[in-house]
């Protein structure tokens, strides 16, 4: 962990001298996935953001703080062995003020010899008590590449990329945001599945002067019965 | 679950694989590969297990096309599979491949074609080093490919014979895509 800080500390320090905004932390999620019918399925997923580093702060930079909780639950139909759509709902807890959000979203798996490749496309509309919704547009590519052989078999390990480009707009004034991720995964078999890795995620691109930089330790955990 | 809703003679297909050093390989199985691809060195080699068959598989690229050599347990070939694209498959054979399909599935696509080469151990060294194809080499082509139906909507392999008949298929399960979805 003193490591990971470091890192943290020093990416952002190198940022310091631009108009940038820093802060990172634990991240950590787990997902229970499970079929109700031959093509529909149903998966929760809780997810919690826990602040460690925040440059924005007089006092001490380095103070925990627990950022959001968000609480997932999707309904999804697989169309074919490669498309599956979902419906999904999050309850997000939050300092301030807890929003519900609606999620759509196709997911489109790509195979190769080597590797897979899972598309997806989600829009989520965000509401809030004193505020007009927040609409977001996302599309984010992961890939899963075998570390042992061209397939991955039970007990291998694998290497997972991805980047998500996320375009919102609320009330008139709109921006986007960047999550760059890589991880460690662990195939313990195919109903479980770890991952360990970095994500690193930059918004307010179309901001002046609001740009902001999180970089996150994530762990998780994918579950299926 | 999926075996109810396939058809008659199709089975699944849940293969593990490992790579496995060159040592590890029974040392029948390297003779032959040295006999056959002469000067080739960057062989790539896995174990592989249905469960039951258990083979050793050399994977290599030759004359720019990726070749599978399939070894059974004691080193002894099994078959030769070569990546081709669909073009590739002899006329008469393509055009019964492709009616299999009209006649099978309201949608479907090919995803990945090899030849199949099988016979005894010299006739498949003749046909990679003296690109000599004796006439007892049985060829067959091994299709995957996504096909849907009235009682199906699935990733199959399909083996059909050098004339484009289906001898066997079987679903190609494919691997849960919780972490790629969510």
């Amino acid at each position: 962990m003193k490591q990971f800080i470091f890192i943290l500390a020093t990416c952002f320090t190198l940022n310091s001298y631009a108009q940038t905004r820093s802060m990172g932390g634990f991240f950590p999620e787990a997902s229970l996935s499970y079929k109700i019918s031959e093509n529909y399925s149903v998966t929760h997923k809780v997810e919690s953001q826990h602040g460690l580093y925040d440059d924005q702060k007089w006092d001490d930079k380095f103070e925990y703080n627990h950022s959001l909780t968000d609480l997932q639950s999707f309904i999804g139909k697989r169309l074919s062995p490669f498309v599956k759509v979902d419906i999904g709902y999050q309850y997000r807890i939050e300092e301030g003020e807890n929003t519900h959000r609606p999620i759509q979203q196709v997911s489109i798996l790509q195979r190769s010899s080597m590797f897979r490749i899972g598309h997806r496309i989600r829009t989520d509309q965000t509401f809030f008590k004193n505020e007009k919704f927040l609409f977001r547009a996302r599309y984010r590519l992961k890939s899963q590449i075998p570390l042992n052989g061209v397939s991955l078999d039970p007990g291998e390990n694998y290497l997972a990329f991805s980047n998500e480009i996320i375009y919102m707009t609320q009330d008139g004034d709109d921006d986007i945001e960047n999550r760059l991720a890589g991880a460690l995964g662990f195939y313990i078999d195919d109903k479980n599945k770890f991952e360990i890795g970095l994500d690193y995620r930059t918004d307010d691109y179309l901001v002046d002067n609001r740009f902001r930089n999180r970089l996150w330790f994530k762990v998780g955990y994918y579950k299926s019965l | 679950m999926l075996f109810c809703f396939s058809v008659v003679f199709a089975q699944e297909k849940n293969e593990v694989e490992k790579r496995v050093k060159k040592k590890q390989v029974p040392q029948s199985a390297k003779a032959w590969m040295k006999d056959a691809y002469e000067k080739k060195s960057r062989v790539k080699w896995y174990f592989q297990t249905d469960g039951e068959k258990k083979v050793y598989e050399a994977k290599l690229f030759w004359k720019n096309k990726k070749h599978s050599i399939e070894f059974d347990i004691s080193g002894e070939i099994v078959n030769i599979e070569i990546l081709i694209d669909q073009d590739e498959i002899k006329t008469h054979a393509a055009q019964k491949i492709q009616q299999y399909f009209d006649d099978n599935y309201s949608k479907f696509s090919i995803k990945k074609i090899q030849i199949q080469y099988t016979g005894n151990a010299d006739d498949l060294e003749d046909l990679i080093d003296e690109d000599e194809h004796d006439e007892d080499l049985t060829i067959n082509y091994e299709i995957e490919f996504y096909g849907k139906n009235e009682d199906a909507d699935e990733l199959w392999e399909g083996l059909f014979d050098q004339d484009g008949k289906l001898l066997e298929k079987r679903i190609v399960n494919i691997k849960a895509t919780d972490n790629l979805d969510y």
